[in-house]
């Protein structure tokens, strides 16, 4: 009885910041920095998610689809604010994430922006080239969000509780949102070959950005002399505090699969137990 | 780096605006066609409808269907039947034209829906209070079902006008449940304050909730959206369209400019999200402190 019928909803959530620790999963601070990534990643990479998908709403001719993509817009916006606060609060303490995130504005404001000059036609080709982009990441959002959910070394390794709030909180919302932007990608163009360089494209970018996120967030952090090495991150992904990369090279292979739909990855149901739950979200109403 | 990824982008483009090839559009999920199969009343003011078709979606506690009535009004209605049966049942209240449409379907006519949509998921833990006010039952009856099944610890407090008035009284699961005609006293009572509350009636009703008990575990649906109170009447002008609509004191700007243009964009209408912000005013919600507002790319 899983529910893949909802209404999506933006939740005004509210997080409290002023007792978040610089290392805020205690005693590893390669594990916290990884997982800083986000904070780095996705404001910028939301905000572009909602300024293009909210240029695709004119072309979608399916109702119920129209309301799915104005939800998830409306879901990512709360995202990214929620992730950017996180940065200014790294900022108040010491920890300038500037010169990396005026790289991201460079990537999602200029080189994904719609480009001046081109036809009609091709101006429409190149949004759906967008869109596809968007929903290879939102796969990868989803695997991560599922298993974020479900990473109880999390709860086990003392996370700050209002750090694993936000991103379980953002992790169910995904789960709950992870079938729009495929499902608006095949709306609007549903041909294999998209869908299939998107994520050849997505993959080795979203990795690389990850390393260098990761790198400088444990140079500029000046409290601990820890390195990001592949040691370390193995090390963190068998205490079960990372994903590993076996499964993230798997979730990526599934992709590929002729009859993939991401309703198969994570369970809605769960989403909603922990949106039901989650002190943040119930905050919200 | 920003360089050789910025170089990169440009040729991707490029490529694929050129080598791209042409989009192959999905086709749109079609509306549901459905029969009536069963009508019947089952409170005062109060129409149950049964609609069957081949091979329903399935649907789970706290969905609504989207009825696309044929003088092209459009209105949510609760799913109240069991999840596990093969037809829909709906029951609906009269109040204004649609309703009033809906009631007057009879067995054998058809109708066409779209759904089931779920804007009220049910989490299915305990323990649990529901609360329902008149015809706010459609949406909790399920769910009270579901929690009764799985065992959960559940009450039920029913609220109505007169026993007449409220339906499905001979549905309900027995032991756990306080029905009340008219209003006063307080809702919940002895409420786990750990517990969940799942709250479907009228506007005073959910305020009363919201009142006795911390929103922390409340989910609630509502049937209309929140009243506007205090809400004067102004004219919002679309610069881009050239055409200036009149806002009555009790509708939203984005509720008039959907009459006008339905695709405009818009998701909680609550004044929250910002997806119906257009150069900086959420348009769900704010209203101009004169009496004229002005939205340039609209
Ligand atoms: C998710 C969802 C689920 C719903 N489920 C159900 C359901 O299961 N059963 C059901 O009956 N309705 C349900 N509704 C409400 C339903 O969709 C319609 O809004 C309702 O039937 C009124 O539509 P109408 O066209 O008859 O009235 P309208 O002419 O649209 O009037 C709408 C509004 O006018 C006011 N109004 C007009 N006349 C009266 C009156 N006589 N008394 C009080 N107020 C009045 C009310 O504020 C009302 O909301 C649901 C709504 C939503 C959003
Ligand atoms: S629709 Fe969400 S802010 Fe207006
Ligand atoms: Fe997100
Ligand atoms: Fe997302």
């Amino acid at each position: 009885m899983e529910p893949d019928n909802l209404v999506l909803q933006p939740r005004d959530v509210q997080f409290d910041w002023s007792t978040l620790p610089m290392h805020w999963v205690p005693d590893e601070p390669v594990t916290t920095h990884v997982m800083n990534v986000l904070h780095l990643l996705l404001p910028e990479g939301e905000r572009w998610f909602v300024r293009t998908f909210q240029q695709a709403v004119p072309l979608i001719s399916d109702d119920t689809l129209r309301e799915d993509v104005l939800g998830f817009i409306g879901q990512e916006a709360m995202h990214a604010e929620a992730h950017s606060e996180v940065l200014d609060h790294l900022l108040a303490n010491g920890l300038d994430p500037r010169p990396f995130t005026r790289q991201m504005e460079h990537v999602f404001q200029r080189i994904l922006a719609p480009r001046p000059g081109l036809s009609e036609e091709q101006a429409r080709d190149q949004l759906l080239e967008r869109v596809a982009i968007v929903a290879a990441i939102e796969h990868f959002t989803a695997y991560l969000g599922d298993w974020m959910l479900n990473a109880d070394a999390l709860d086990k390794a003392g996370i700050h509780p209002v750090m694993l709030d936000l991103l379980r909180w953002h992790a169910a919302e995904e789960v709950e949102h992870r079938s729009v932007a495929y499902d608006l990608m095949c709306h609007l163009d549903r041909r294999y070959v998209r869908r299939a360089r998107t994520m050849l494209l997505v993959a080795p970018v979203l990795f690389w950005l990850w390393v260098r996120g990761a790198r400088f967030m444990v140079h500029a952090d000046k409290s601990t002399r820890v390195r990001l090495t592949w040691r370390e991150f193995m090390r963190a992904s068998r205490r079960g505090l990372l994903p590993r990369l076996s499964e993230i090279f798997r979730a990526f292979l599934r992709y590929f699969h002729p009859a993939y739909h991401p309703k198969q990855e994570g369970s809605t149901a769960q989403a909603i137990a922990y949106l039901a739950s989650s002190p943040a979200a119930r905050e919200a109403h | 780096m920003l360089s050789g990824l910025t170089r990169f982008g440009s040729l991707y483009d490029a490529a694929v605006t050129r080598f791209g090839g042409r989009a192959r559009p999905g086709v749109a999920r079609d509306a549901l066609w459905l029969n009536v199969v069963e009508r019947s009343q089952v409170a005062d003011g109060v129409v149950s409808l049964r609609l069957g078709g081949p091979a329903l979606p399935a649907w789970q506690p706290g969905c609504h269907l989207d009825l696309h009535l044929p003088s092209g009004l459009r209105r949510q209605y609760s799913l109240c039947g069991d999840p596990g049966e093969d037809t829909y049942r709906i029951a609906v209240r009269e109040v204004g034209a649609g309703s009033r449409e809906v009631q007057a379907l009879r067995v054998g006519d058809r109708i066409q829906v779209r759904g089931p949509r779920n804007a009220f998921p049910f989490a299915g833990l305990g323990p649990v209070v529901f609360v329902a006010g008149g015809i706010g039952i459609t949406a909790i009856l399920p769910m009270v079902h579901a929690a009764a099944r799985a065992g959960l610890d559940w009450r039920l407090v029913y609220c109505g006008r007169s026993m007449a008035a409220m339906p499905f009284l001979d549905e309900l699961p027995v032991g756990h449940v306080d029905v009340r005609i008219g209003r006063g006293g307080a809702l919940l009572g002895d409420a786990s304050p750990r517990g969940a509350v799942y709250c479907c009636g009228p506007a005073s009703m959910l305020d009363q909730v919201r009142a006795e008990f911390s929103s922390r575990w409340l989910h609630f649906e509502r049937f209309s959206p929140p009243p506007i109170v205090d809400g004067r009447p102004f004219t919002v002008e679309l610069r881009r369209s050239g055409v200036s609509l009149d806002v009555p004191a009790d509708r939203s700007a984005l509720d008039v400019i959907r009459d006008f243009r339905p695709s405009v964009a818009y998701s909680c209408r609550q004044g929250f999200c910002g997806t119906c912000d257009v150069g900086g005013v959420r348009i769900c919600v704010d209203r101009p402190t004169g009496d004229r507002l002005v939205l340039e790319e609209l």
